[in-house]
């Protein structure tokens, strides 16, 4: 017999992020605080490094997001340095990220999120006939619809759970009766969350036909690593693109067909359900610069804010203004030289840890009166903002971007209901389903005008007028934005005689999970539980689909606590 | 036809020896001569992104950082009945760990015919570009004991 040998889990990338919720008596959540358990501290590693390399290491802050951090960073140096970059390596960066979006979203929506909607033990005892039939209703042209097709598939996953070896479908709370979705349209739902995952391994190979390889795709300060010749073997030619059009057409329609229709017919059984919308504060850097990546009127997701859901009107956002965006550590274990509530800029930015300050483990819960998270506390204007997918389709919408109020209203009025229904958790889903449609779109349109560019004779990729350090400025500042599927990410640069002097990085889950700011004003994940009924403490169903609408780029560990401090359970939220 | 051999190295390149992973499959990539069959790829912390490169393999071998329950400083080697039946690592931020990733591999019906994995034991992982000198003179040794495995597969 073999010695069985475990392998422990090792804390990642992002740390852990540390959930409490205080219930009344009714179990309706009271009040929560959001506690990001682990330092990162990146920062401190770029100090000194060439800023042309800075990409290479922002790229592994995060385990999914690695195209955004590269983009933001770059950015950021081109923007201190001054170089513009070709038009050519402005459309490829533009569908990378739709790319990096659009599978990132399909991703969540199926792998992530769909198990706090969907569950997978009543699928068990669907039928294969009328499962067949619900979903010829529902995705009437998707030909993986048959009798057969359910029937095996049922085989193969009681086979799979009977083993008892659950895996994926571990940790949940199969049963609950939160869930209500009748056991045909469960089945249905595991049977696309399969191919979901089976169909988005082929989305990112766009990455590798133009970072030169995946994972971990190249990027250049300057424009793009790869090079364009229609005619060459050793470049991005027409077989290539062929190739890549091939994925764009397969994923549109799989995202019309398949996704877009599961989210409407999933949310039909859950639009009772209108918890957790939280700050109704909304904030896009928007994104896909259409020319040069300051001419902010060119972005297809529009930049902007939205305050007390007032969509009327909309705030100018610059995060370069020095009393716009500012992170304050009152309640984070920081300090800074000129006092904690003191707000600064990112190109202010201290990053001075206080680990004293944090209690020392097994501990039974965070003196939230004090300092509780590694999350700084960025705010906007002293507001706490949501970003992300919500945010971004609010502020199109506000905006009256002409695709996304289409989409919008066929959305609510296939459901039926008004546009408050948005500012809830399954509206934030639903805006990710939206998001994920109009950004597939955006992936057709990167394809033409790159082809359309090409076709005209022009292959540059790439500006090396500012390549050597010594074209630079001796002192100079940059900011770098993009529009990460979790949200407004920003990189703030200073460079000081070609290296890297400071670097401070705000993500989007800093912001939706921050702590309360020195004016006692919750962060958005914390704003969003509060109110939501619980069915049963024990089983918090209603906080991991809240907490997982946002795509929470941490591990989460959430303990539910009683009035009195006590603990009722502890569960991972993954 | 041709197997198809993955050799994935898994980590964080910048939290110290959690990069183990990821820099012996780099050392593999400069110190081989493997036929265009064996892919080297550096998976990072990629998690469900991953699952191309298990589900596409005949043959997959893993470097990793581990933490195995008894604490010798030396390489480990996973093969056959001695790789857990789920390995509760966690490979991203969406803590999609192998163990998720060869189940949904299961219920696709493309688990790889073998699998192995060679960890060490990480010293630090504090946040730092580079291995500790500990871990990086195993690095040599691990990835021999990769190459014999690679060896045995090509040879069948």
């Amino acid at each position: 017999m073999a010695k069985r040998i475990v392998v422990d889990p090792i804390p990642r990338i992002e740390g852990h992020l540390r959930i409490e919720a205080v219930l009344d008596e009714n179990n309706t959540i009271q009040d929560a605080f959001s506690s990001g358990t682990m330092w990162r501290g990146l920062e401190l590693i770029l100090k000194g490094r060439d800023p042309r390399d800075a990409w290479a290491f922002t790229q592994r802050i995060c385990g999914v997001c690695t195209t955004v951090h590269a983009l933001a960073s770059i950015r950021c140096v081109e923007d201190a340095i001054g170089v513009d970059i070709p038009t050519n390596a402005r459309i490829i960066r533009n569908l990378m990220n739709a790319t990096q979006q659009t599978q990132d979203h399909l991703i969540h929506f199926y792998h992530l999120h769909a198990l706090d909607w969907v569950d997978v033990v009543s699928a068990l005892s669907a039928d294969p006939k009328a499962t067949s039939e619900l979903a010829q209703a529902v995705s009437p042209s998707w030909p993986k619809s048959s009798v057969g097709y359910f029937k095996d598939l049922k085989t193969r996953l009681t086979t799979f759970v009977e083993s008892g070896q659950l895996g994926i479908f571990s940790n949940a709370y199969w049963g609950h009766k939160g869930y209500l979705l009748p056991p045909e349209a469960n089945l249905m739902a595991v049977a696309h969350y399969l191919e979901a995952l089976d169909f988005q391994k082929e989305i990112v190979k766009i990455h590798a036909i133009f970072g030169g390889k995946n994972p971990h795709p190249n990027y250049l300060v300057g424009g793009m690593a790869c090079s364009i010749d229609p005619d060459s073997d050793m470049a991005i030619n027409i077989e290539q693109l062929n190739k890549v059009k091939q994925i764009i057409d397969d994923t549109n329609r799989f995202i019309d067909q398949v996704y877009i229709p599961d989210l409407i017919a999933i949310a039909g059984f859950y639009k009772g359900w209108l918890h957790g919308g939280g700050l109704g504060n909304f904030m896009s850097y928007g994104d896909f610069p259409e020319s040069d990546v300051d001419d902010f009127s060119s972005l297809l997701w529009p930049r902007g804010a939205i305050l007390n859901k007032d969509l009327s009107t909309i705030h100018d956002v610059d995060p370069r203004d020095m009393n716009q965006v500012k992170e304050e550590v009152t309640h984070s274990w920081y300090s800074y030289a000129g006092g904690d509530g003191a707000g600064l800029h990112p190109w202010e930015g201290e990053t001075t840890p206080k680990p004293d300050a944090v209690p020392k483990m097994p501990y039974k819960h965070l003196d939230t009166e004090g300092k509780y998270s590694w999350l700084k506390t960025p705010r906007w204007n002293n507001n706490p903002m949501e970003v992300g997918p919500l945010a971004r389709v609010l502020v199109a919408y506000a905006k009256k971007v002409p695709m996304i109020v289409d989409t919008v209203n066929y959305v609510l009025k296939t459901l039926d209901v008004g546009p408050e229904a948005l500012f809830s958790t399954l509206g934030r889903t639903a805006a990710r389903g939206i998001e994920c449609k109009q950004t597939a779109g955006f992936m057709t349109h990167y394809y033409d005008q790159l082809v359309a560019n090409v076709k005209a004779g022009d292959t540059q990729v790439f500006n090396n007028e500012k390549w050597d350090p010594d074209r630079w400025p001796s002192d100079c500042k940059g900011f770098g934005y993009t529009e990460a599927p979790r949200g407004a990410l920003g990189h703030w640069i200073h460079i000081k005689e070609g290296k890297i002097e400071d670097y401070q990085i705000v993500v989007p889950s800093t912001w939706n999970a921050s702590p309360r700011d020195g004016n006692g004003k919750s962060g958005a994940y914390e704003a969003a539980l509060k109110g939501t009924p619980m069915a049963d403490p024990e089983q918090p169903l209603e906080v991991l689909r809240t907490i997982h609408s946002f795509d929470p780029c941490l591990a989460c560990a959430s303990h539910i606590l009683d009035m009195n401090g006590n603990e009722i359970t502890s569960v991972k939220i993954s | 036809m041709e197997q198809k051999i993955n050799v994935l190295g898994l980590g964080n390149l910048i939290l110290g020896d959690e990069a183990f992973g990821v820099e012996a499959v780099r050392y593999l990539e400069a110190n081989n001569d493997f036929p265009a069959n064996v892919n080297i790829i550096d998976g990072g912390t990629q998690g469900v992104y991953l699952l191309d490169y298990i589900e596409s393999a005949d043959c997959l071998l893993i470097f990793d950082a581990i933490i195995p329950q008894e604490y010798d400083f030396k390489v480990y080697v996973y093969q056959k009945e001695d790789l857990p039946a789920f390995i509760h690592r966690k490979m991203s931020s969406h803590q999609i760990g192998l163990s998720e990733l060869l189940s949904i591999a299961k219920l696709h019906g493309k688990v790889p015919k073998e699998v192995a994995l060679i960890g060490i034991p990480p010293i630090s992982m504090k946040m730092n570009v580079g291995l500790t000198k500990e871990v990086q003179q195993l690095v040599p040794k691990a990835v021999d004991k990769g190459k014999e495995i690679i060896m045995q597969w090509l040879e069948k």
